[in-house]
């Protein structure tokens, strides 16, 4: 396998002076998903962010072969699809098939193409028929999915999903990590930033964990990060947690986004 | 999207804006004194609404929600602009005149406006809006005001809705405070809600020019004239004619009809 996405000692600050990320590197291989996991505030969206072009901060970004640049950022987004973890920011049209097709009429496609394309994504996300939809009118889960459309219509290699679970409910998130299983099938490369571990658990290839200090601390195969306790303990990815059954009252730990078992 | 979508709904956008624009530019240049031709204005747009099969009902109650704004506006006119003096009343030691040149503005700017409003109500619920944006783009309307028009409608919802959130939340917790305290919250919120629009105008952009938004809107909806949007065209600019020309009074048959009818109604 081929390697696709190379960072090298990544740092970046806001404008008012807040450390958002600090000597990031990591790695990712073709056709790879891995998953990004972090507590609140840890820089994982502005790693993505970066990745992508919009924010600049410092430090050796490559994609596909090419080093992150003014000249060939454009060349990059080409080849790799953001979606926003607000469905609101990422759906911006009127009707849903006016925000599916607009990357790829932005790519200079041929309309026919395009068509084609959009219609292709929307099937693939099960929203066969939204088209002309108002994406306003549409549920929370359907905003989720529309957002992914609106990303696989310029086929891009690698997607990167930021927060793609969050505030969907269980069985929508269910169908939501079917959709990225046929992603993954298909060959794409994913990368997703979540704090939820029982995604990392359904579908990492490997995790990347943040630390509160806004770099990684830990990258590997996902059983060996996701059975690291000390790990995930000390990242605040799991908590002590006290809980009552009945008369006895007994700590133990809880993972987030898990539905956790009492022995 | 209506089932039984009437013949206006599915005429083209441009078709749509060509003759009700040339109608309300009619209804505008027709000097006030015409009052039949004003009638005959109505009865057009009445025929468009009927072919349209909107709910009369519903377009004069849409009509009298926008009608106060035009009022409000001209309600002043008939005690400001001079002339001879018909009526005139006095508030304590405020003397008002009404005139008879302002009485004719006022008929004017009201009876004008709630031609035009009628007829926009009925093109607004005959059309979509985003069609309407992309015949105005066809029409090579300035992308930026598009994109504007674009943006308001569809994030309006969106912004009514955090108001309302930050609403809620006052009232939640709000004990009865005074009124200058009141005050400085609605700042606050005012405050808050620029800033959260900002805000999230920066992530929109930013997910825009991730998928390689270069300042053009394109759209995969093609738009093809059919003859009965010529035939549309042609038969409103025909009656557009007619009237403006006055010939229509010379056919017999319709000036006793008006002169029977249509003058008593008014």
């Amino acid at each position: 396998m081929a390697r696709i996405i190379r960072v090298l000692n990544l740092n970046y600050r806001y404008p008012d002076g807040t450390v958002g990320l600090k000597d990031v590197s990591f790695e990712v291989e073709e056709g790879e998903t891995v998953v990004i996991i972090g507590a609140n505030g840890t820089g994982k969206s502005t790693l993505f962010m970066n990745l992508m072009g919009v924010l600049d901060g410092e430090g050796y970004i490559e994609v596909t072969g090419l080093r992150l640049n003014r000249v060939n950022v454009k060349a990059i987004r080409k080849n790799m699809g953001m979606v926003f973890q607000n469905p609101d920011d990422q759906l911006f049209c009127p009707t849903v098939m006016d925000d599916v097709s607009f990357g790829p009429l932005n790519l200079g496609w041929d309309k026919n193409l395009v068509l084609d394309a959009s219609q292709k994504a929307l099937a693939m996300v099960g929203l066969e028929g939204y088209g002309l939809r108002a994406s306003y009118h549409l549920s929370y889960g359907e905003k989720k999915r529309a957002s992914i459309a609106t990303v696989l219509s310029m086929n891009p290699k690698i997607l990167l999903l930021d927060e793609p679970t969050s505030g969907l409910d269980p069985r929508s998130a269910s169908k939501f990590i079917n959709v990225l299983y046929a992603l993954k099938s298909q060959g794409k490369t994913l990368l997703i930033v979540t704090h939820d571990i029982f995604l990392a658990q359904e579908i990492a290839d490997r995790v990347l964990v943040f630390s509160e200090e806004k770099r990684p601390v830990a990258m590997g195969n996902y059983k060996e990060i996701l059975n690291n306790h000390d790990l995930l303990l000390e990242n605040n990815l799991i908590h002590q947690h006290r809980h009552r059954h009945n008369e006895t009252v007994h700590e133990h730990e809880h993972r987030h986004g898990y539905t956790h078992k009492h022995e | 999207m209506k089932s039984n979508a009437g013949q206006i709904e599915n005429l083209d956008p441009r078709t749509k804006i060509i003759s009700f624009l040339a109608i309300i530019i009619c209804i505008i240049v027709t000097p006030i004194s015409r009052l039949k031709d004003f009638g005959l204005y109505f009865l057009l747009i009445m025929a468009i609404e009927i072919f349209s099969k909107l709910i009369f009902r519903q377009v004069v109650k849409r009509v009298f929600m926008l009608l106060p704004f035009v009022f409000i506006i001209a309600i002043v006119i008939p005690f400001v602009q001079e002339g001879d003096v018909c009526w005139s009343m006095k508030i304590g030691c405020l003397r008002l005149h009404v005139t008879h040149e302002g009485i004719w503005t006022f008929l004017n700017i009201v009876i004008k406006a709630s031609l035009s409003l009628f007829l926009l109500v009925v093109a607004s619920l005959t059309t979509v809006f985003s069609d309407f944006l992309k015949g105005l783009e066809m029409f090579r309307v300035p992308h930026l005001l598009i994109m504007l028009m674009s943006f308001m409608y569809r994030y309006i919802y969106v912004l009514l809705e955090e108001a309302r959130r930050l609403m809620r939340a006052r009232s939640l917790r709000y004990y009865g405070s005074r009124y200058v305290e009141q005050f400085r919250v609605v700042g606050y919120m005012i405050g808050v809600l620029f800033i959260r629009t900002y805000e999230r105008a920066e992530r929109i952009y930013n997910a825009m020019a991730v998928r390689g938004f270069t300042g053009e809107i394109m759209s995969v909806k093609r738009f093809r004239m059919s003859p009965l949007d010529f035939l549309f065209i042609i038969v409103i600019i025909l009656c557009l004619i007619c009237i403006v020309s006055g010939f229509i009074y010379r056919i017999e048959y319709v000036n006793k009809t008006i002169d029977a009818h249509l003058w008593q109604e008014l």
